[in-house]
C-alpha cells in the first residue's frame, strides 16, 4: 500500500494523475515490454527476411565468389586467398586505389567548399535568389548520362568548345581527355561540378538551424566576419558537415558512371578508380573472383572511413 | 503512451514491410510466370523450341526475324519455334543465368565467342550433324570459303556462321581528291596519303579507343594479321611480341608519331569518331561495314571502302568476327533444333534483301541478289576483303576458341594497349610485351 502511494506521489510529481498514464509499476512494465518485443519481432520478421534475402544473400554469395576463379558463366573452383593476394600485388590496383583517394578527396572537399560558399551566399538577400537556387541544383538533378555526354561534347575533340577556347587563349591544343593528367583533373572537376549542389543543400539546411542570436551576440562582442565564420558558423554546422562528408565519401568511392561515361577509366588506366577496375575485371575480362575481391577490399576501406567519421560526429554530439 | 506510440509506429512499419514483401513476392512470381509463358515452357524442355536472337540491325530487323521464325512449320513430331529478342545490354548475364537455370534457348545467336564459352561448359550441341546434312542440300557450299571452319573446335563445330562483322578501311573521296592523292593499296602508299591529308588539316588514321569503342584494338590486330602476324599461336596461346607484330605496330606508331592520327583519339567514343568524319577531319580511317550509314548526312555519300593494303612484306589480311548461331544441349529435340536452323538458313535471305541493317551475310547466294549488289561498298567488302579476313585466332589457327573472350575480345588489356599506341609514347616491343604479360594470366 505504501509503495503504491509512493508510486502515486512520484507520478503526481511528474504531473500525471493517480489514475492517469504515469509510468506503470515494474511488473506491468516488464510484461508490456515483453509483449511489445513479441509484437515487434512478428511485425519486423517479414522486413528482416526480405532484407536478408535481398542484401545478405548476394553479399555472402559475392564473398564466396571472391574465393573462386569463376567467370560470368562458370562459378569456378575454390582458390583460397589467391584473388586477394593477386590484386594486392598488382600495380594497377594500387594505381586505381591512389586515383580513388585523390578523386574522393577532391570530390568531397571541393564540392563541400563550393557548396558551403554558395549556401552562405544564398543566405544573403540577393535579387533572384530562388532562381539561382534552382539553377545551381541543375548539375545534381540532371541525369549523369546527360551531363557526361554534355561534358564529352565540351572537351572531347580539338574542335570542342572548351578545346577551342583554351586554344584561343594561347594554351595550344589542349587534350582534356587524351592527356592522362588532364583527364584526371577533368574527371575530378566533373565530380565536383555534379556534387556541389548536394553539399549546398546540406549546408543550407545546417546554416538555417543556427540561431541568429548567436551571430548578433558575436557582433556585439566585436567579432569580425572571418572570426564569426571560423568560431561560430563552422562549429555550429560541424555535425551536418561530417555527415555530408561521410555521404560524399561513399558517393565518390562508389562512383562508377561519372568516370566510366567520361573516360572509361582511360587513357591507359589514368582515370581508373577501384570501382571501374572492379567492373572491367568482371565484365570485360570475365574474372568474377578478382573483381569481387576488389569490391570487398573497397568496402572494407569505406566502412573504416565511415566509422572514423561517425566517431567524429559522436564526439561533436557529446561536446 | 510512449510505448503505444512506438508500438503503433512499428506496427505500421511492419504492415508496410509485409505489404511490400507480399508485393515483391507477387512481382517475382509474376515475372517468373510471365517469363515461362512467353518462352513456351520451361527451358528447352517444353513443347516449343526457343529461338533467341539479338538486335543485329535497325528497328526493322527483329520484327522481320520474328515473322520468319513464327512462319516455321515443323515436320510431324518436331517442335514449333518461339521467338525472343534479347537486348545487348548485359546479354552475357542474360544467357548465363538462363542456361544455368535450364530456362535458356534451344537455339540462339549472341556474342561472337559465346558459342565457344558455352561449349567449354558443355552446354552446346555441336553442329557437325547439321553441317553434314547441309552438305546434301547445298547450304554448306553456299557459305563463303573457310567461314565454317572458324566455328571448328576439337570437339566439333560450336555453331554455324550467321553474319559477318568486319573491320575495313574507309576514305572520304572528296578529301582525297582535295589532297590530290589516289586511295592507297600498300602501307607505303597509305603513309603517303596520310602525309598529303595532313597538309590540308585532315587525319588519315581516323579511329578511336574510348569508352565502348574497341575499333583501335581491332585495327591493331588487323595490321598484325595484315603483316602475317596475330595474337595467338597454333597452341592457342598468346604470342603477342612476334617480329611480324612488332613490325606492324611500329608502322602504326609511326602514323601516330607523325601526326596522322587525331591526338585526342585515345578516348574517342564511336560518336566522337563519327563526329570527326562529319566535320571532315577524318579523310581516311578504319571502321565497321556500316560506318557510312552511321556517319550519315552529306559526308556518307563521299565515304568509300578502300582496298586491303599490302604490308611491307607484300602480305594482305584483315580481322573479322563471324557471328554465329548456336544450338544448346537443353532442347526439346536436337532434331528439332537442326530442322529449325535448316529452315531458318533457307529463308533468312530477306533479312539482307530488305536492308534490315544486319552485318554482311555468310551465304554467297545472298550477295548475288540485286538488292545486295546495289551497295558498292558491301560488294567491295565481299569481293576484296572477305577472302583475306582472319579471326582473332590468327596466325595460329582459323577457328575461334574459348579464351578469346576473356583475353582479347573487348578486354581491359586490349583497350589499354590500343590507348597506349594512340598516345604514341611507347615502343612497339614494350607495348606488345605489356599486352602479352597482361593477357597471359587471363588464360584459363
Amino acid at each position: 500500500m505504501a509503495s503504491s502511494s509512493t508510486g502515486a506521489l512520484v507520478r503526481a510529481r511528474k504531473g500525471v494523475g493517480v489514475g492517469g498514464r504515469g509510468r506503470p509499476p515494474g511488473s506491468v512494465r516488464r510484461k508490456r515490454r515483453s509483449r511489445f518485443a513479441r509484437v515487434f519481432a512478428i511485425f519486423a520478421l517479414p522486413s528482416v527476411a526480405l532484407l536478408l534475402l535481398l542484401n545478405l544473400y548476394p553479399v555472402i554469395y559475392a564473398a564466396l565468389q571472391s574465393f573462386r576463379n569463376g567467370s560470368l558463366i562458370d562459378s569456378g573452383t575454390f582458390v583460397g586467398l589467391r584473388n586477394y593476394t593477386g590484386i594486392l600485388h598488382d600495380p594497377a590496383f594500387w594505381h586505381a586505389a591512389r586515383f580513388t583517394l585523390v578523386f574522393t578527396l577532391v570530390g568531397v572537399f571541393g564540392s563541400w567548399a563550393i557548396g558551403l560558399a554558395l549556401a552562405l551566399l544564398l543566405r544573403t538577400r540577393i535579387p533572384g535568389r530562388s532562381i539561382f537556387k534552382v539553377l545551381l541544383l541543375l548539375p545534381w538533378v540532371v541525369p549523369v548520362v546527360v551531363s557526361a555526354t554534355s561534358w564529352n561534347w565540351l572537351v572531347a575533340t580539338p574542335q570542342s568548345p572548351m578545346s577551342r577556347l583554351f586554344s584561343a587563349l594561347g594554351f595550344g591544343n589542349v587534350l582534356f581527355l587524351a592527356d592522362p593528367l588532364l583527364a584526371q583533373i577533368l574527371v575530378c572537376v566533373f565530380k565536383v561540378w555534379i556534387s556541389f549542389p548536394f553539399m549546398m543543400m546540406m549546408m543550407s539546411s545546417a546554416l538555417a538551424s543556427v540561431d541568429v542570436n548567436v551571430y548578433e551576440a558575436a557582433k556585439i562582442d566585436g567579432a569580425g566576419k572571418w572570426q564569426t565564420f571560423r568560431e561560430i558558423t563552422l562549429p555550429m554546422i560541424s555535425r551536418s558537415t561530417y555527415i555530408s562528408w561521410v555521404l560524399m565519401t561513399i558517393f565518390c568511392v562508389n562512383d562508377f558512371p561519372t568516370i566510366f561515361l567520361l573516360t572509361g577509366g582511360g587513357p591507359v588506366r589514368a582515370t581508373q578508380s577501384l570501382v571501374v577496375m572492379a567492373y572491367l575485371t568482371v565484365f570485360a575480362n570475365f574474372q568474377t573472383g578478382p573483381g569481387v575481391a576488389i569490391a570487398f577490399l573497397m568496402t572494407i576501406v569505406l566502412v573504416a572511413i565511415a566509422t572514423l567519421l561517425y566517431r567524429q560526429i559522436r564526439k561533436v554530439d557529446i561536446e | 503512451m510512449d510505448s503505444q506510440t512506438v508500438g503503433a509506429s512499428f506496427s505500421r512499419r511492419g504492415v508496410l514491410g509485409m505489404t511490400g514483401g507480399a508485393a515483391i513476392a507477387a512481382a517475382l512470381a509474376a515475372c517468373s510466370s510471365s517469363g515461362g509463358s512467353k518462352s513456351g515452357g520451361g527451358g528447352g524442355g517444353g513443347k516449343s523450341l526457343k529461338f533467341w536472337n539479338m538486335p543485329w540491325g535497325g528497328t526493322a530487323f527483329n520484327p522481320l526475324d520474328k515473322k520468319i521464325t513464327l512462319a516455321y512449320k515443323p515436320a510431324s513430331g518436331l517442335p514449333s519455334a518461339t521467338y525472343q529478342e534479347i537486348q545487348w545490354a548485359n546479354f552475357t548475364q542474360t544467357f548465363a543465368s538462363a542456361i544455368a537455370s535450364r530456362t535458356g534457348p534451344a537455339v540462339s545467336s549472341g556474342g561472337g565467342t559465346q558459342a565457344f564459352q558455352f561449349a567449354h561448359q558443355g552446354q552446346i550441341a555441336y553442329a557437325d550433324n547439321l553441317l553434314d546434312s547441309w552438305k546434301k542440300n547445298g547450304i554448306y557450299d553456299d557459305f563463303f570459303p573457310g567461314l565454317v571452319d572458324t566455328m571448328k573446335t576439337d570437339k566439333g563445330y560450336a555453331g554455324v556462321p550467321y553474319n559477318l562483322d568486319v573491320r575495313v578501311s574507309w576514305y572520304n573521296k572528296s578529301l582525297l581528291a582535295k589532297a590530290g592523292v589516289e586511295p592507297p593499296t600498300t602501307w607505303a602508299e597509305y603513309e603517303n596519303v596520310c602525309a598529303k591529308l595532313k597538309k590540308i588539316g585532315v587525319y588519315g588514321f581516323g579511329l578511336g579507343a574510348g569508352t565502348g569503342n574497341n575499333i583501335m584494338a581491332h585495327i591493331l590486330t588487323a595490321f598484325m594479321i595484315n603483316n602475317g602476324g596475330g595474337l595467338f599461336n597454333a597452341k592457342q596461346e598468346p604470342d603477342c611480341a612476334s617480329d611480324a607484330n612488332v613490325e606492324a605496330v611500329e608502322f602504326v606508331l609511326g602514323l601516330v608519331k607523325k601526326g596522322y592520327s587525331d591526338p585526342a583519339a585515345a578516348t574517342y567514343t564511336t560518336a566522337n569518331v563519327y563526329a570527326q568524319w562529319t566535320a571532315k577531319k577524318f579523310g581516311m580511317g578504319w571502321d565497321t561495314a556500316g560506318a557510312a550509314v552511321s556517319v550519315g548526312g552529306a559526308v556518307a555519300k563521299d565515304m568509300v571502302v578502300g582496298v586491303p593494303l599490302a604490308s611491307t612484306s607484300g602480305k594482305k589480311g584483315g580481322l573479322y568476327f563471324p557471328n554465329n548461331i548456336m544450338m544448346y544441349t537443353n532442347t526439346p529435340s536436337q532434331k528439332g533444333s537442326e530442322a529449325f536452323l535448316t529452315y531458318y538458313f533457307q529463308t533468312m535471305k530477306s533479312l539482307w534483301t530488305q536492308n534490315t541493317g544486319i552485318g554482311l551475310p555468310p551465304l554467297k547466294s545472298i550477295t548475288t541478289t540485286s538488292q545486295f549488289k546495289a551497295d558498292p561498298n558491301s560488294v567491295k567488302i565481299v569481293d576484296d576483303w572477305q577472302p583475306i579476313f582472319k579471326t582473332w585466332a590468327a596466325p595460329g589457327g582459323t577457328g575461334l576458341f574459348y579464351n578469346i573472350a576473356n583475353t582479347v575480345d573487348g578486354t581491359a588489356p586490349m583497350n589499354n594497349f590500343a590507348q597506349s599506341i594512340l598516345g604514341g609514347k611507347v615502343s612497339a616491343k614494350a607495348a606488345l610485351s605489356t599486352l602479352q604479360s597482361a593477357i597471359e594470366p587471363l588464360m584459363t
